[in-house]
């Protein structure tokens, strides 16, 4: 049991913890999202998006981390628009998401036992059927591939563009929520 | 001001001076070792022979990932079996892990050559090349020839080979003056060089 | 039983964890990884030979699941979560559901839609927590994609399934 192991298991907890902080262990909430009851996901989502990637930017910038150095997810896009989709579905179907499920089945939650069950199933048959889905899913690759890059930009600026129009969005759906 | 909003106008704050600070990333990238490169150069830890990556191959070597640089049109026409096919500008973009074994490899070894440089200045030691690309795969593994006069040695050597040849579906030949790659070649057993016809 | 916090209060919470995730471990947050490597694990123990392609072989590689980075950090998520919620007097046995549904068909349906994100979360190579928390933040093109994907298809399934949460 080595340091960046104790690490990994202390990061988990404090997601977790985060999570069900703000109820995201709730599959209501999470689902009265899509039916524009409850924007407590995006609200949580889109703040911590923003939050990491500021900070990212500026502890990069300032020299105190190498932002070259830390592993961007890579992009297929199609399978991963395609991906998304489904997703979307599952989602407001079970009402939970991969993380969410666990925090769901931790707090003694039936239906997040039921989703980490199906989630399970859903990977290993999907992990199983891979010879024949992986001409469509290796298809569209980018590699690390960033939204500076792939507008020309520079970084910064996609940065900045990024925090407007989440701030806006928020502004805005905090009017709507007042109004309803 | 709830502190609600102070975060907003802190989070608009940092948001815009992004724009006006530069680049986030450290200048280092794209720097290169050079003693380091050379001294794997000259004890030759950067290349393997296409015979050593079929053993790897056919013995599921763990984390092996075999990468053909090559466009997707000649992949998809020839291709070292489990190989995947990333070019080189996606290569460049391809995180890699400590314990993954990359054995790079294009058609006449060039293009795998310099890709092998380009990764170390990313940060990459664990990848290697095969010296004579496509070509080597095609000679040493599915198509091994014994000359005739060859040592005891020699032809221990091509048995091996000979073995892992037919386990990909290659056809090793024993000095057949008939097969279109025979070459007369007296004393000089094949199984050790790379055949380039005659 | 404690109301929940704020939600933007949470967000900066969540977004530091990932910030430090970012900082201390080279790596964002993620979920559904981790699923992938104990499948990966299961396959190779109960029918190796089912498993022998480059999806199952890209887990395995990397050793057993118990030491992969996710596995450990989702058991983290687990035991954060329970700790948070009982501290919080919020754990409880129980089963959310939409109001005018049942026990049984809100199980089904919670394990039908995992069954479903599982297929999703392959394709994407991740999910919300690895493609759009962490990927968003990191400005990758293809978790943009993913996350703005995820709220479409979303959206416009939701009319379809009104009948489970209302």
């Amino acid at each position: 049991m080595n340091e960046q192991m104790i690490l990994a298991g202390l990061i988990g907890m404090a997601f977790g913890w985060s999570l069900e902080r703000a109820g995201l262990g709730d599959a209501e909430k999470l689902a009265g999202q899509f039916y524009l009851r409850d924007f407590t996901v995006v609200k949580v989502m889109f703040t911590a998006i923003l939050t990491a990637m500021l900070g990212l930017f500026w502890l990069g910038r300032l020299g105190v981390i190498d932002l070259a150095a830390i592993y961007v997810p890579q992009t297929w896009l199609l399978p991963q628009i395609a991906g998304g989709l489904i997703f979307g579905f599952g989602f407001v179907l079970s009402g939970l998401c991969p993380g969410t499920s666990c925090v769901a089945a931790a707090t003694g939650r039936g239906d997040g036992l039921a989703a980490v069950a199906g989630l399970f199933m859903g990977v290993l048959g999907t992990g199983l059927a891979w010879p024949w889905i992986a001409g469509f899913a290796d298809s569209t690759a980018r590699g690390a591939f960033t939204l500076a890059e792939l507008t020309g930009l520079p970084y910064g600026v996609v940065v900045a563009a990024i925090t407007v129009l989440g701030i806006a969005a928020f502004v805005g759906l905090e009017r709507f929520e007042r109004r309803a | 001001m709830t502190l609600t909003r102070r975060l907003g106008f802190g989070a608009l704050g940092l948001g815009l001076a992004a724009a006006f600070a530069g680049s986030p990333y450290r200048d280092r990238r794209g720097q290169i070792d050079l003693g380091r490169a050379v001294q794997a150069i000259d004890e030759g830890s950067d290349h393997v022979t296409a015979l050593e990556l079929a053993a790897w191959i056919r013995d599921r070597k763990p984390g092996l990932r075999v990468i053909d640089v090559r466009s997707p049109a000649e992949f998809a026409a020839d291709a070292i079996p489990t190989a995947e096919n990333i070019p080189l500008d996606r290569l460049m973009r391809t995180p890699f892990q400590p314990h993954e074994v990359v054995v790079l490899y294009s058609e006449g070894g060039a293009h795998a050559g310099q890709a092998w440089v380009l990764l170390r200045a990313l940060g990459v030691f664990n990848a290697s090349f095969i010296a004579g690309g496509l070509a080597d795969w095609r000679d040493e593994v599915m198509s091994p020839m014994l000359a005739p006069g060859a040592s005891a040695e020699d032809k221990q050597v091509f048995d091996q080979a000979a073995d892992l040849s037919r386990y990909f579906g290659g056809q090793p030949a024993l000095n057949d003056p008939a097969h279109p790659a025979a070459c007369p070649a007296p004393g000089i057993a094949t199984a050790n060089i790379r055949r380039r016809g005659c | 039983m404690r109301p929940y916090a704020n939600p933007y209060l949470a967000g900066v919470g969540l977004g530091l964890v990932l910030l430090a995730a970012f900082v201390l471990a080279g790596q964002g947050l993620g979920a559904s990884g981790a699923f992938a490597e104990v499948a990966s694990a299961t396959v190779k123990a109960v029918a190796p030979k089912a498993g022998g392609n480059a999806w199952f072989e890209s887990y395995l590689s990397g050793g057993a699941p118990w030491s992969a980075w996710i596995v450990l950090e989702l058991t983290g998520v687990i035991l954060g979560g329970a700790l948070s919620a009982v501290l919080a007097g919020r754990f409880r046995l129980q089963v959310a559901r939409g109001p005018s549904l049942g026990v049984t068909p809100r199980l089904l349906m919670a394990a039908a839609g995992g069954v479903v994100m599982g297929v999703g979360a392959v394709l994407a190579r991740g999910c919300t927590s690895g493609q759009a928390l962490t990927g968003g933040a990191l400005l990758s093109v293809g978790s943009w994609a993913f996350m703005i994907a995820v709220f479409a298809g979303g959206y416009a399934t939701a009319p379809l399934l009104r009948r489970l949460w209302s």
